[in-house]
C-alpha cells in the first residue's frame, strides 16, 4: 500500500515559562488510502498535537509531512489551501463547531465557498453530503438552526462538513466524546461507512481502545510525545507488547460483571514521569531494569505489522 | 432494611414555560455497605436526584413531592440547617470535577481541618493525624497535603475530595460522574480507591454516571434512568446481563467492546422527550421497538430485587434476543 499521507520525525516543542517542553518528541506515521490510524494515549501525550500537525494546523518544529508524494511541511497560500480540501478534520464538540446564527445550508455551503466551488453545484453536493449522514429529507434540515438539533444530528452537520469539500483524509479527534451513548453508534457507523464508500484514509484520536477498535485496523499508542508501540489494533489489544499499552488495556472497564480487578501494572502517574534520558516511561515501569536509565529504546518491528519501543520486547510475557 | 429509600421523588426547575420535572416519581432502596450506580444519559435527572439526595439542588430547584428517607428520617422535609448538621457527617458528596469540592487559595491540610474540627469536633492534634491517614487511605503522600490544588494532578484532585468527602465517615457518599474528566488510567485508579474504602469501611456509593462499563467495573447494584424516571433497577450482573427492559436492552448494544467478534453497534433512533411536557404513558414508548397501544398507559413496575417498568416484561427474553438484531433498531 502506498502512503497517502506520511509523517517524519514529527517535533512540536512549546515554550512555556522559559523552557521549551517537547509535546510531540519523534512521531513517524503512514496512512494508507482507505486506512484507518487509531491513536490512543493519556491527555498530554502528544496525540493531539499530532493530529493538529498532520493537517497542518500546527506548524512542526523539525520534520516533515508528505501528503499524496508531495512535501507539505511548509506549503503556504494557494497550495495550502488545496491541501486543506483534501485533508479535513471533524470537531469534537459538536455544540461550538457550527456559528448558532447560520443555517445548516450556509454552514454547509461556507466550506464550499472557501475552497471555491462553482456555486451551481452546491445544491447537489449539500443534497449529496445530508443523504451520506443521514439527515434526510435534506429539505427538512437545511433552513434549520444549530440549537434546533440534538447533539447527534449536531455532529453529523460537523462530519458533513468535513466531507463536503471531497476530502481524501479526515483527521477525527474525539469524534464522539461530547454525545451520549445512544447516539454515539450512530456517528461511529456513519464514520464506517463514509470512509468504505469514500475510500477515505483516516486518523482518529481518543482515549478510549474500545472506540479505537471499532473504527480503526492500526493503532499506534502515544506515551509523552513518543510513540511506544504500533500494530494491528485487535493484536495489539490481545497481546500488548509495551508494558504502558498493557496498563491501558488492563484499565479500559468493559460492559461486562466479569473482568479482571486485578491492580494495574503500572507505578505513579505521569507527573513522576518526566525523567530525562532513557525511557520516558521508567519512573511507572514495573519492569524498569538499569538500561531503561540509560538508554532510550527505540521502535522497531518486532513482527512484519508491529513495532514497539521497549528494552524488555522478547523477554517479558 | 435500606439505608435511603426514596418514594415518589419529585423534583422540578422553574423555567419560563414552567415547572420542568427533572425528577418525576422515583423510587430508590440503597442497601447499606454496597455500591449504587445511578446510570443514564443526558437529561435523564440522574445528577438532579443526586444532587436533591444531597440537599444541594441549584436556587430554580426543588423537591416537589415524596420522601427521601435515610436513617429513619425524611431528610427531603429538614430544614436547611438540619440538613446542614448530617451533611459530611451521615452523607457528603464527590462532585464531578475536585476543583469544585477544593478550594484554590487554601492548602489541602486547611480544607481537611476545617472539615474535621468544625465538622467532626475533632481536636487538632487529632485532625492533624486524621489527614494524614485519610491522604493515605487515598493513596496520597500525605506530605502533600502542604500543598495547593493546582499543584495536583486531576486523579490526585479527585482523590483529595474523596479523602474529604470520607473525613468523617459518613454511612452514604453520593458521587456524581468523579471519573468522568479522568484518563483510563486514573480513572481506574480512582474507582479501585473508591471501592477498596467503600469495602473497608462499610459506607454505602450512589455513583452517578453515563458509563456503563463504569458501573460494570465499580457497582454491585444499578439504576437506570430515563427522562426523569428509574426504568430498571437490580443487581448488576442480572441488570446488565440479562436486562428486562428495551431501553437498557439498547445500551448494551451501544457501546464498542475492547474484545469479542467484530458487532456492529446499534444506536437508539430519536431523543428522550420533553420533561416540560412529558407524555403519558411510558417515556421510551416513541423510541421503543417493541413499542404496542397499551404503552400508552403507565406501564406496570415488577416486583422483585430486579425490576423494570414495561408492559412486556413477561417477554422479555424474546426481546432480549430481537433486541441483539441491529434491524430491530432502524426506525419503520
Amino acid at each position: 500500500m502506498t502512503a497517502l499521507i506520511e509523517a517524519i520525525g514529527l517535533e512540536k516543542t512549546f515554550r512555556t515559562r522559559g523552557r521549551d517542553v517537547a509535546a510531540v518528541a519523534d512521531v513517524s506515521l503512514s496512512v494508507a488510502r482507505g486506512e484507518a490510524l487509531g491513536i490512543v494515549g493519556e491527555s498530554g501525550c502528544g496525540k493531539t498535537t499530532t493530529a493538529r500537525m498532520l493537517l497542518r494546523l500546527e506548524d512542526p518544529s523539525a520534520g516533515k509531512i508528505i501528503f499524496d508524494g508531495t512535501d507539505i511541511t511548509t506549503l503556504r497560500g494557494a497550495d495550502l489551501l488545496k491541501f486543506r480540501a483534501q485533508a479535513q478534520l471533524v470537531f469534537q464538540n459538536p455544540f461550538d463547531a457550527l456559528n448558532p446564527r447560520f443555517s445548516i445550508r450556509r454552514a454547509l455551503a461556507e466550506p464550499l465557498n472557501n475552497f471555491g466551488v462553482p456555486i451551481r453545484e452546491h445544491a447537489d453536493r449539500i443534497d449529496a453530503v445530508l443523504h451520506r449522514v443521514r439527515l434526510t429529507p435534506p429539505a427538512a434540515w437545511l433552513d434549520r438552526r444549530p440549537h434546533e438539533l440534538s447533539g447527534g444530528q449536531l455532529q453529523r452537520v460537523v462530519l458533513a462538513r468535513a466531507l463536503i469539500p471531497g476530502p481524501t483524509l479526515i483527521v477525527a479527534d474525539e469524534p464522539v466524546s461530547m454525545l451520549d451513548v445512544s447516539v454515539r453508534a450512530g456517528i461511529l457507523n456513519l464514520l464506517r461507512e463514509a470512509r468504505d464508500a469514500l475510500g477515505l484514509a483516516a486518523v482518529y484520536i481518543s482515549h478510549d481502545l474500545a472506540l479505537i477498535r471499532y473504527v480503526c485496523e492500526r493503532t499506534m499508542v502515544m506515551y509523552l510525545g513518543q510513540v511506544v508501540e504500533e500494530g494491528p489494533t485487535k493484536e495489539l489489544i490481545a497481546h500488548p507488547a509495551h508494558p504502558y499499552t498493557r496498563a491501558l488495556v488492563a484499565a479500559v472497564p468493559v460492559p461486562h460483571v466479569a473482568q479482571d480487578r486485578a491492580q494495574l501494572p503500572i507505578r505513579g502517574s505521569l507527573s513522576d514521569a518526566a525523567a530525562i534520558g532513557g525511557c520516558a516511561f521508567r519512573g511507572r515501569c514495573p519492569h524498569a531494569m538499569n538500561i531503561c536509565t540509560e538508554l532510550a529504546p527505540t521502535l522497531r518491528a518486532i513482527t512484519p505489522t508491529r513495532r514497539v519501543a521497549c528494552h524488555l520486547e522478547g523477554t517479558i510475557s | 432494611m435500606s439505608l435511603l429509600s426514596v418514594r415518589d421523588l419529585v423534583v422540578t426547575y422553574a423555567t419560563r414555560a414552567g415547572p420542568v420535572r427533572a425528577v418525576d416519581g422515583v423510587n430508590l432502596d440503597v442497601p447499606a455497605g454496597s455500591i449504587t450506580g445511578l446510570v443514564g444519559e443526558s437529561g435523564c435527572g440522574k445528577s438532579t436526584l443526586g444532587r436533591a439526595l444531597m440537599g444541594v439542588l441549584p436556587d430554580a430547584g426543588r423537591i416537589a413531592g415524596g420522601q427521601i428517607m435515610f436513617e429513619g428520617t425524611d431528610i427531603a422535609a429538614l430544614s436547611a440547617s438540619a440538613r446542614r448538621a448530617i451533611a459530611w457527617r451521615r452523607l457528603s458528596f464527590i462532585p464531578q470535577t475536585a476543583m469544585n469540592a477544593l478550594d484554590p487559595v487554601q492548602r489541602l491540610r486547611a480544607q481537611m481541618l476545617e472539615v474535621l474540627i468544625e465538622r467532626g469536633g475533632l481536636g487538632k492534634a487529632a485532625a492533624l493525624a486524621r489527614a494524614s491517614e485519610l491522604f493515605h487511605l487515598v493513596g496520597l503522600d500525605p506530605v502533600r497535603l502542604s500543598d495547593y490544588p493546582h499543584q495536583f494532578s486531576g486523579g490526585m484532585r479527585q482523590r483529595a475530595s474523596i479523602a474529604l468527602a470520607l473525613a468523617l465517615e459518613p454511612a452514604l457518599v453520593v458521587a456524581d460522574e468523579p471519573v468522568t474528566a479522568l484518563d483510563v488510567i486514573v480513572q481506574r485508579q480512582v474507582l479501585d480507591v473508591m471501592r477498596n474504602l467503600q469495602a473497608r469501611l462499610g459506607l454505602a456509593m450512589i455513583l452517578v454516571t453515563h458509563d456503563i462499563a463504569v458501573v460494570a467495573y465499580a457497582c454491585d447494584r444499578v439504576a437506570v434512568m430515563y427522562a426523569g424516571r428509574i426504568v430498571e433497577s437490580g443487581p448488576v450482573a442480572d441488570v446488565l446481563e440479562n436486562p428486562l427492559h428495551p431501553y437498557t436492552m439498547g445500551l448494551t448494544h451501544a457501546f464498542p467492546d475492547l474484545y469479542g467478534d467484530d458487532m456492529t453497534l446499534v444506536p437508539i433512533d430519536g431523543t428522550p422527550p420533553s420533561l416540560l411536557h412529558p407524555p403519558t404513558g411510558c417515556r421510551f414508548a416513541a423510541r421503543c421497538p417493541f413499542v404496542q397501544p397499551r404503552c400508552a398507559e403507565e406501564p406496570p413496575v415488577t416486583n422483585g430485587d430486579h425490576h423494570a417498568a414495561c408492559w412486556r416484561i413477561d417477554e422479555a427474553a424474546e426481546l432480549r434476543a430481537l433486541a441483539a438484531i441491529p434491524a430491530t433498531w432502524v426506525p419503520k
